[in-house]
């Protein structure tokens, strides 16, 4: 956790637009299962960042200390927060014994009570599905008026719609370029059929960085990095994730996603690096990579997750990304 | 005659039954069910209707539905010029039903008649239900010939007179209201002294038609309990 607070740091000093932080629970993957604490911690080191969170799970959360929490988040930072608001993968449903059949009609639901919490000026009761409150007032208010800017995951076509729908963004995470072109069609389509047209800042794309001097080095010491083993989320729970599959959680396209969270076991390594499941190279190779990220998805948010097989080389990699592409990428947009 | 319910496949029969009161010259068409304390309902300016909502609110109270004159088959209103005059002709027939004291509810124009009736008669109201009320418009809304000449007295006197309104208020929108914005519902809770604006999700403007169940038990709730509504009594517990 000191290393994570550590590269937040390093991100904020460097110039990056963001840092983020997500839920997660029942596995040692990430080690926030309250990225609301963990963000409180970051209000007091990131001075010039958005804060991120990508997001807290609002289906298995109370809605209204969602809204609490992040309007807290947002006067701390002066209006520094972005709050993506997540459905969780399979393995959180467990954690918090709530029915993952039901999980999309609580996200739908609690979005909504969120977004309201936030914006209503006087007191309101909700006469929910899932949730009821006799009486809503939060405090305090959220410093960025109407309220702060509002992602929420889209792989699955329900969330692209969802998203659309709703005119929030949509981000992308586990899973390739030509995948989430699919998804980001439709979002795009359905926005505009009920209205308005995404920008390229509508739309992130969440992957795995490393940069190195030359190409080569940065393949070897990428491909140098253990497999996770049992760590990761659902894959380390195929029982669990099972179990919650036929309980309904994945949707109108179950197989697609269930077998999304396995993009990364057992593909080649140039096969994800040309499918954009995976950034490496010199600064020069990435950033082709990300102009193709660019071009294929319109996404204008990257949400980079730098990882080389030791926090050296990691460092190395932040600021050589923070130095060589990032001023580059700026230009881009 | 039969008697059917908007917006429902329901194909139990109605427990309710057509009757007719007079009062102030009119000869006035009403449905009734139900005993136990009256709840009085004035209906939208597209007319009477029964909602599946009615049929479980007359469970636990006597429903009384009432046909504004000027609506249905009744003969072409144009006695009156303000809201009021058809409150106190309202008032008169729920006198005339040898009911003293009693919970209003009204949707849309029927809950603006609601709220002018309830402010002319504030001591024999129980408890009043809105439900997306037309009483205090957008600026931009367009209203029909009737709801338009019924339009008087001002705004500026409505919220005068709602300032002083001490019975408690219950304010019911559908989250996906499409005639009158929701966001409306927070006038009333800025302009009455005791007022709960509760969004009911996932229904439009006929809210109590768009889903019955959740809508009876909302406002059985309130008209039982008042403003102490705003606790929930209902027990925790998983496994006693």
């Amino acid at each position: 956790m000191q290393w994570a607070l550590e590269q937040f740091s390093m991100a904020d000093d460097l110039g990056f637009d963001w840092v983020t932080v997500a839920e997660h629970h029942f596995s040692p993957f990430s080690l926030t299962p309250n990225p609301m604490v963990m963000a409180g911690a970051l209000t007091q080191r990131i001075r010039r960042a958005k804060i991120a969170l990508l997001g807290p799970n609002i289906p298995i959360q109370n809605p209204v200390r969602v809204a609490e929490e992040f309007a807290m988040l947002d006067t701390l930072t002066g209006g520094r927060v972005v709050a993506g608001m997540l459905r969780g993968t399979s393995n959180e449903y467990v954690t918090y014994n709530i029915n993952p059949a039901e999980s999309r009609g609580r996200f739908d639901e609690a979005l909504q009570i969120i977004r309201r919490a936030w914006t209503e000026p006087q007191p309101f009761g909700w006469w929910g599905r899932y949730y009821e409150y006799r009486s809503i007032s939060i405090w305090p208010r959220p410093v960025q008026q109407p309220h702060p800017p509002i992602y929420m995951s889209g792989s699955s076509p329900e969330s692209a719609e969802l998203a659309a729908r709703n005119q929030i963004g949509l981000g992308f995470a586990v899973t390739s370029v030509p995948l989430a072109s699919k998804s980001a069609k439709l979002y795009r389509q359905v926005a505009n059929e009920v209205g308005w047209s995404p920008r390229p800042e509508d739309v992130i794309y969440r992957v795995g960085i490393h940069v190195a001097a030359t190409d080569d080095q940065a393949f070897d010491e990428l491909q140098s990095i253990p497999a996770d083993g049992a760590t990761r989320l659902s894959r380390a729970n195929p029982v669990i994730d099972d179990a919650v599959a036929q309980a309904g959680y994945y949707g109108r396209d179950r197989e697609h996603q269930q077998s999304r969270a396995m993009l990364n076991r057992g593909a080649e390594f140039a096969d994800k690096l040309r499918d954009g499941q995976q950034l490496a190279g010199s600064p020069e190779t990435v950033m082709d990579q990300i102009c193709n990220v660019h071009h294929e998805l319109g996404a204008g948010v990257l949400d980079l997750i730098f990882r080389g097989p030791d926090r050296d080389s990691t460092r190395r990699s932040i600021e050589l990304f923070a130095n060589k592409v990032l001023p580059r990428i700026h230009e881009l947009n | 005659m039969a008697i059917e319910r908007a917006n429902s496949t329901h194909t139990e029969p109605s427990q309710f039954r057509e009757k007719y009161v007079d009062a102030d010259g009119f000869h006035i068409r009403y449905l009734e069910a139900g005993t136990g304390a009256p709840l009085v309902h004035f209906h939208g300016a597209g007319g009477l209707r029964l909602s599946r909502s009615h049929e479980r609110l007359a469970q636990t109270h006597r429903v009384i539905l009432f046909e504004v004159p000027g609506f249905g088959n009744s003969p072409t209103n144009e006695r009156f010029e303000s809201i009021e005059d058809l409150g106190r002709t309202m008032t008169e027939a729920i006198t005339h039903l040898g009911i003293d004291r009693f919970n209003l509810m009204g949707n849309s124009f029927g809950g603006k008649l609601a709220l002018w009736t309830a402010l002319q008669v504030p001591e024999r109201i129980l408890s009043l239900v809105l439900v997306a009320p037309a009483a205090i418009l957008p600026d931009n809304h367009v209203q029909d010939a009737l709801t338009r000449r019924l339009s008087t007295p001002s705004r500026t006197e409505l919220e005068a007179r709602m300032a002083s309104f001490q019975p408690a208020v219950l304010v019911v929108w559908g989250t996906d209201d499409r005639m009158i914005p929701s966001e409306m519902g927070r006038v009333y809770v800025e302009k009455l002294p005791t007022a709960f604006f509760v969004l009911l999700y996932d229904a439009g403007h006929e809210a109590d038609a768009d889903r019955p169940e959740a809508f009876a038990d909302l406002v059985t709730e309130f008209i039982e309990r008042g403003a102490g509504f705003v606790v929930n009594r209902r027990s925790g517990v998983v496994h006693p």
